[in-house]
């Protein structure tokens, strides 16, 4: 691996981690501020299929997320007026990134492939993992990185719990 | 065959009479949380009535399966060369492994995993690894297929089916009167429902009644449960939305039930707001329903949310909303698996269509913004009924006591309610206590 390619992955982890700082600690201005205006946000639905009938997921199949930044920033704003029971009060989360892939792209972007596992835990007793990968496409301009595309993929066939938290 | 008389379901049977009380609106937390009225239910209501399998449109070509379950039990479904649909018992015949381990697919047999039995897709045993030898020969493949479920039967492209042989049909389980309203869902769609993706599956910590019970017409919780969907602009003023409930035989419920004429205008609003496409797309609809239905259901034009007894939810604001399934699969008697499908009208443009799918997401589904706070209610909720204190204190189901049949809305069928009422909470519980109290015959 050439250096530049060290390099960029290095500040590719690091803005990752700082994106899931910022969820762990619940700071969702800053967070939603890390996406494009047009962002294709995108958590398609996993199934369980015969080994030789792999299937990828196709744009405008029912998926579990699918929006953009306005429906995000609803979700915040929904967060922030104290009727979101399902995160009143709040989860506790922990997220931990890893295998970091990076792929440059033509232009000031990049491809960045991870993995995941959030942990949540809310009120007394009801604590959960959720494991998957994301891959996501960065815009690296100069003012700042901003991430243009985001697909989640979620390893669970049936999910522990409905979903409150970001990934 | 033994009578079920003589089985242990009748201990946990007896005295449900006074644990459940509809005509006075109280419901006991002991049937939100004990084992043995559990293992009741799965007798006497989940192998007595009909259950949703799937749709048509997911068993297109002879050979395509799908699997579910009913009440615990997991099935699945085929389509044979024949063009039959027929639903069996998804576990061998020998010992009981799952023959088919995936969700959906296309097969011609199903080959247990463990000791290689295969079964054609229509559930007949047709190979067994060395029978000549290890059964000399005498092994009786006949007797040893998958169990089938007797009553498959479908409506409008709905699959169902009942253990019970001595079901009454389908149709007239779900009775006319609530097909008079939910045939806007299946009528209006100008090519068809089809079904638009996965089926979401999610877990909630808490007895599958209370997510029935909610759909068939507890309207009054959106006001507050979903007040962040009305605190962001996600929906209008709920007073605008509908005016009714109803209910019906055999336990079924409804909510956001419209005067004549409100869905529609409701529709014609979201129109002007998405578009030239949409405002043509409710004309073509509303020309077909009134084509396709009587004059008095096309003005009233869309639906709002029900529940078919036991534990199958559906979903439907107008033509731009998808049609929601909620599958609550009960896995024991503090947690189910939530089970969701959409379908939406093949032959709508597909700006609209991708409108009402994403909208479903950002809605009622595994991560919308509705569906995770009612999943929190349900939870505390069955975590509550569990405390010794706590269960001496039953449910309330008193709102409109008293005042049930004081609403009508001319040819309007069913048993209607005012907007904010539980009479369909206890007409879910007193068909619940009928069947939980009725004896029958073993399967
Ligand atoms: S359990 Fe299926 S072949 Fe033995
Ligand atoms: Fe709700």
């Amino acid at each position: 691996m050439t250096a530049h390619l060290t390099d960029l992955r290095r500040d590719v982890e690091d803005f990752l981690y700082r994106e899931a700082k910022m969820l762990d600690e619940q700071r969702y201005d800053e967070w939603l501020a890390l996406f494009t205006a047009d962002v294709r946000y995108w958590m398609p639905i996993t199934e369980t299929r015969e080994v030789r009938q792999p299937r990828d997921h196709v744009p405008g199949e029912w998926a579990l997320m699918e929006e953009d930044s306005r429906f995000l920033a609803k979700r915040m704003e929904r967060l922030a007026g104290g009727l979101a029971h399902s995160e009143q009060p709040r989860s506790r989360t922990r997220r931990f990134i890893s295998n970091v892939l990076v792929t440059p792209g033509p232009d000031d972007d990049l491809v960045a492939e991870s993995n995941f596992i959030v942990f949540q835990s809310r009120r007394a007793n009801s604590e959960q993992f959720f494991v998957g990968s994301r891959r996501d496409r960065i815009l690296t301009s100069a003012e700042g990185w901003k991430i243009a595309e985001r697909t989640v993929l979620l390893d669970h066939r049936v999910l522990p719990r409905a979903i409150s938290i970001f990934f | 065959m033994t009578s079920i008389s003589e089985r242990p379901v009748d201990a946990a049977a007896a005295g449900l009479h006074d644990l459940v009380k509809p005509d006075e609106g109280v419901v006991s937390r002991t049937v939100f949380i004990d084992e043995a009225i559990y293992r009741t239910e799965l007798d006497r209501i989940f192998t007595k009535t009909w259950l949703f399998i799937g749709h048509e449109s997911q068993l297109r070509a002879p050979g395509d399966y799908l699997t579910n379950f009913m009440g615990e039990d997991p099935v699945i479904a085929t389509r044979g060369a024949d063009g039959g649909i027929r639903v069996m018992l998804n576990s061998c015949a020998h010992r009981g492994m799952a023959v088919c381990t995936t969700d959906a697919g296309t097969s011609k047999f199903f080959r247990c995993p463990y000791h290689g039995w295969t079964y054609s897709n229509n559930g007949d045993l047709i190979g067994v690894p060395r029978a000549d030898t290890v059964y000399n020969g005498e092994l009786d493949k006949s007797r040893l297929g998958l169990k089938a479920v007797p009553r498959v039967e479908i409506y409008k492209g709905f699959i169902f089916a009942n253990w019970d042989e001595d079901a009454i049909p389908l149709v007239d389980y779900l009775g006319a009167d609530q097909l008079w309203y939910l045939d806007l869902a299946f009528e209006a769609p100008l090519g068809g429902l089809e079904v638009i993706g996965p089926t979401m599956k999610f877990r909630i910590k808490a007895n599958w009644k209370l997510a029935a019970e909610n759909f068939a017409g507890d309207d009054y919780h959106v006001l507050y449960t979903h007040g962040s969907a009305f605190q962001i602009g996600f929906l209008p003023d709920y007073d605008l939305l509908a005016d009714y409930i109803a209910n019906f035989d055999h336990g079924h419920g409804m909510g956001d039930i419209s005067k004549p004429g409100r869905a529609y205008q409701n529709d014609v609003g979201m129109a002007q707001f998405l578009g030239p496409e949409a405002i043509e797309y409710v004309a073509a609809v509303r020309e077909r329903l009134q084509a396709r239905v009587s004059p008095l259901q096309a003005e009233m034009h869309g639906l709002g949310e029900g529940n078919i007894f036991p534990n199958l939810s559906w979903i439907k604001f107008g033509v731009f909303h998808v049609f929601g399934l909620f599958q609550w699969h009960p896995k024991g008697p503090g947690e189910m698996e939530v089970w969701q499908t959409a379908f939406f009208d093949s032959g709508a443009p597909q700006s609209i269509k991708d409108f009402a799918r994403t909208q479903m997401s950002q809605e009622n589904a595994a991560a919308g913004i509705f569906g995770q706070d009612d999943g929190e209610n349900f939870e505390q909720i069955t975590e509550s009924a569990r405390g010794f204190v706590s269960q001496t204190r039953d449910f309330n189901y008193a709102m409109g006591l008293g005042h049930e049949g004081e609403i009508q809305e001319e040819g309007y069928p069913g048993r209607l309610g005012p907007h904010f009422s539980e009479q369909n909470h206890r007409n879910f519980y007193r068909y619940w206590l009928e069947l939980m109290t009725t004896p029958g015959e073993q399967k």
